[in-house]
């Protein structure tokens, strides 16, 4: 516990006592200024789990939607998750969860000074992100083929006009068969575990939020593959060392955030509901 | 004057960088108790617990989170000021949400019929209000087509927002 009382006290090297209590010299790692490489690190860190704490907050306002969303609808979002794979899902969780332990053994092996070792581990954390994006587009595309993507079937007057009236198109249906257009349309389709299931409407909530949330980490995975890829590059240059290795930390960091915001949104769009 | 730096108290301060180094088997430890908790999150879906099936959901998900934040992200080993900006943007989304939800719990509805904006509890005229869209009219209008289960419905007409010139 003393070590944690004592990591909350804030630096009090603000007084630049560089060079009396340390021998070595300016690495060139170290930036004018900062007075210690510890120093350094630290900052970038803090910075770092601030960005993480802004990056929360930004799915927050997914998360808040999904909230009221589901407070509103919960019959709703109980049957229309049932066109969720679960099995999908838990395999993309799994292979998300293996590559955070990857990119953390990486941190580790580049805290220790090996190199290939992080090298090794950064491509296994990217071939990983690999193929959760696979995953996910297979996932993606049975959806758009059932035609629940937002706008297609759901009732958006703007995107209804390529559907005949009275006529059941794909798997878009209209309530009345003498209905005018722009009319909400009904979809009907079969689920993952096989069942047809007609769904309102307003079901296409769901899966705005599911296209939206699960869109939006998506994004996060790319741009967390190409932040590893760019320390895998730095690291087979040789620039990190048992001294700096932050870059690979903080990329770790970034990582381990996509894999913490799927980790909630597998269960809150893939399992809850009523089992069948 | 010593800077403290370095938060383990293992050598002399020389300003680097010593950050805790745990094993390779307690990282995979930690990595096989995430897929245990994984594969429970998905067997206990298969049971009805009614309205606390979130609860446990989320359960899960937290202690999964815990997990990843406390020894993937190395929070256990660092400044304890870095778990404060990580725990305050749960703070401040749970305000958010709190707020949204309460917000939404005033607000009136628009009134179709006879124009303007009223709180369905009070029946009196009041601010705010969503429109009501198919995505908020209590009602869809007509049936679920080739669904049998759906008794047959009164047709009530087309809500407002789907009437278009023809």
């Amino acid at each position: 516990m003393a070590n944690v009382t004592e990591a909350a006290d804030p630096h009090p090297s603000a007084h630049g006592d560089h060079g009396d209590a340390h021998a070595h010299a300016h690495p060139s790692f170290l930036a004018h200024h900062f007075d210690t490489p510890a120093q350094q690190y630290n900052a970038a860190k803090l910075g770092m789990w601030v960005f993480i704490a802004t990056e929360i907050l930004m799915f927050g306002g997914l998360f808040c939607a999904y909230a009221i969303w589901r407070g509103l609808e919960p019959d709703i979002f109980d049957q229309a998750h049932h066109f969720l794979n679960k099995i999908m899902g838990a395999t993309n969780t799994v292979v998300l969860l293996f590559s955070s332990l990857t990119a953390a053994l990486a941190v580790r092996s580049s805290q220790l000074g090996k190199r290939t070792e992080t090298s090794v581990y950064l491509v296994v954390t990217i071939l990983c992100a690999c193929v959760f994006l696979v995953v996910k587009y297979f996932e993606y595309t049975h959806k758009m083929h059932l035609g629940l993507l937002p706008g297609h079937c759901f009732g958006h007057p703007w995107f209804s006009g390529a559907i005949e009236n009275g006529k059941e198109v794909g798997t878009c249906l209209r309530v009345h068969a003498d209905g005018p257009a722009g009319s909400p349309l009904w979809v009907r389709a079969v689920d993952e575990s096989g069942h047809v299931r007609v769904l309102p409407p307003r079901a296409n909530m769901f899966f705005a939020l599911y296209f939206v949330m699960t869109g939006l980490h998506a994004v996060h995975v790319l741009i967390g593959m190409s932040i590893l890829g760019w320390c895998l590059y730095r690291n087979m240059k040789g620039q990190f060392s048992k001294e700096y290795f932050t870059a690979v930390d903080l990329g770790a960091l970034y990582w381990h955030l996509v894999d913490l915001v799927w980790i909630y949104l597998f269960p809150l769009l893939y399992l809850v509901g009523k089992p069948e | 004057m010593s800077t403290e730096n370095d938060h383990h108290a293992h050598d002399a301060d020389d300003g680097a960088v010593h950050s805790h180094i745990s094993s390779v088997q307690f990282y995979v430890g930690i990595f096989l108790g995430l897929v245990c908790l994984t594969i429970l999150t998905v067997k206990v879906s298969y049971y009805d617990f009614g309205p606390a099936n979130i609860i446990v959901a989320l359960l899960i998900a937290t202690m999964k989170a815990g997990l990843v934040a406390t020894f993937f992200m190395h929070l256990a080993h660092d400044k304890l000021f870095n778990t404060l900006a990580f725990i305050s943007a749960f703070l401040f989304l749970s305000v958010f949400i709190m707020l949204t939800n309460d917000d939404l719990g005033r607000r009136a509805q628009v009134d179709w019929v006879y124009g303007g904006t009223v709180d369905p509890r009070t029946g009196l005229a009041a601010p705010g209000g969503m429109p009501a869209t198919s995505a908020t009219i209590d009602d869809v209008e007509g049936e679920a087509p080739g669904n049998d289960k759906a008794g047959p419905k009164e047709p009530k007409g087309e809500a407002p927002k789907g009437e278009k010139k023809e």
